[in-house]
């Protein structure tokens, strides 16, 4: 008898049990009475097909349910539901709030391995479709971010220039620079802007500013090249890219999720 | 009285559906009214999208894309909000569709754009690895009937008073008019689009119907 052991069949038995135990005695009840019974009182005048019906008085414990279920029915009409609404989008936006408050919290200080997993799970879904599973642009059919944020990446935007984040400094043209000081600036910009400023980044200054921090709103902030925030700032504004335009995804997803993505598409071109 | 129904069927079930109408009718009528008049922002369609929209119904696009974002977390996290009965005043018929095989495409506006369905109509699997979704590419070449969705707008603007010509609403106008408007706008969809055939078809005046979906889909927001 080792299934009784799980609770559920115990309890299912036992059902089981009551349940024909039940039917029995109802039945014969119900026989019993079938085979004695005389029926007596008035019929009413109707009769159909030689069927009538008697006129007898409700039975007290039917009439006193659809009373009650009157007087409910009233009370829910009048009380119960306006008050109480219940709203399918009520139930949506409830849930929504939970579900934020209790993702923010969870992953406040997410680690980074963490942040790569997350971020890859929103790729997949939102970022996908153009730039590929691989992240490769799919035979640049969009940026291909295996090189974004390494030197190669600032390479090829200097080679083809940027249509832009809609910042107030406009296009970036391509081919300001070429050769080896294309290769210089582009070492310089994707290593955080840290070491001996190449000559040739007076190219750039003049619109990202000598310190290449953008002027204060104008152009990209180069020191944050290869960031997360900096990704999160192309999904904010969208792109005008070389290639394509790239929709905003301003407000459809939460600052941790933006990081998350940043974090993933980092880890891209940077092997991780 | 009952026992005067009770003998007559007919007029017994007249009564019946009468109670249960009232019903009906006083919880659906109230609410429809209000929620079925136009969000504010939604717009009626312009006729390069209404021909586009001729198209997605003429390759039963509906048959595998609903057009309906229902209030689940789930949906919202993939799609955009949820859909809002407003939304589809102007959609004559609407195109919630009940069966997904592919995505929603109720926001596709928000995050697609003209250059991914140019390569995904062409061939869905070159963007989207292990798609069934068959390949479209007759709609590089056969050409969307600008007529018809003239003809359509012109009908619903003069029927159901569907705001065209207003203040902040898309123009129709002559048929003249109209035409050459449609072909501006094809225009911009073509000089974003790479597809050679389909740029010196614009250029020549006429509208492949892949421009007309391309700009459907870019104006479902």
């Amino acid at each position: 008898m080792n299934w009784l052991s799980d609770n559920i069949n115990l309890l299912a038995l036992i059902a089981a049990v009551v349940i024909v135990v039940l039917t029995v005695l109802v039945a014969g009840k119900y026989i019993k009475q079938m085979k004695t019974d005389r029926s007596t009182g008035e019929l009413a005048k109707e009769n159909w097909d030689g069927i009538g019906e008697y006129k007898n008085e409700l039975p007290s414990g039917w009439a006193y349910t659809f009373l009650g279920a009157m007087i409910w029915g009233l009370w829910y009409f009048a009380i119960g539901y306006p008050v109480n609404g219940y709203s399918q989008i009520g139930e949506y936006n409830e849930e929504v709030a939970v579900h934020t408050k209790m993702f923010e919290s969870k992953w406040a200080n997410a680690d980074r391995q963490t942040l790569q997993e997350m971020g890859e799970g929103i790729y997949l879904v939102q970022c996908a479709p153009c730039h590929g599973i691989a992240g490769d642009g799919m035979d640049a059919k969009a940026a291909d971010l295996t090189v974004w944020g390494s030197a190669a990446g600032v390479l090829d935007t200097i080679k083809n220039g940027s249509k832009g984040l809609g910042y107030p400094m406009g296009e970036m043209p391509a081919g300001l620079l070429d050769g080896d000081s294309a290769k210089r600036v582009a070492s310089y910009v994707a290593n955080g802007m840290k070491g001996e400023k190449p000559a040739e980044f007076a190219a750039c200054a003049g619109c990202h500013g000598v310190d290449g921090k953008g002027m204060g709103g104008m152009a990209p902030d180069l020191t944050k090249y290869g960031t997360p925030s900096f990704v999160a700032d192309v999904l904010n504004r969208g792109k005008k890219g070389y290639i394509g335009t790239m929709v905003s995804f301003k407000g459809r997803l939460t600052p941790i999720q933006e990081k998350a993505v940043g974090t993933y598409i980092l880890s891209l071109s940077r092997g991780e | 009285m009952f026992h005067w129904l009770e003998k007559r069927p007919f007029f017994f079930a007249v009564g019946v559906f009468l109670v249960i109408a009232f019903a009906g009718l006083i919880e659906i009528i109230p609410d429809f009214a209000q929620a079925s008049r136009p969000v504010v922002g939604t717009k009626p369609y312009t006729v390069l999208q209404l021909a586009g929209r001729h198209v997605y119904i003429k390759d039963s696009c509906n048959a595998c894309h609903s057009q309906l974002i229902r209030p689940f977390k789930s949906e919202t996290d993939r799609y955009g909000p949820y859909s809002l009965s407003g939304e589809y005043a102007y959609d004559r018929p609407f195109l919630w569709g009940s069966k997904r095989t592919g995505p929603d495409l109720m926001r596709v506006g928000e995050y697609r754009t003209t250059d991914w369905h140019e390569n995904h109509m062409w061939e869905p699997s070159s963007v989207v690895p292990g798609s069934i979704m068959p390949a479209y590419k007759h709609m590089f070449t056969q050409n969307a009937d600008i007529e018809t969705a003239y003809a359509e707008a012109l009908t619903v603007k003069k029927v159901f008073n569907v705001p065209y010509d207003k203040p902040g609403m898309p123009k129709l106008g002559e048929w003249e008019e109209a035409k050459k408007q449609a072909m501006e706008e094809a225009r911009k969809i073509a000089s974003e689009m790479k597809n050679q055939d389909v740029k010196d078809a614009v250029a020549n005046g006429e509208i492949p119907e892949i421009v007309a979906l391309i700009a459907y889909l870019n104006s479902l927001r």
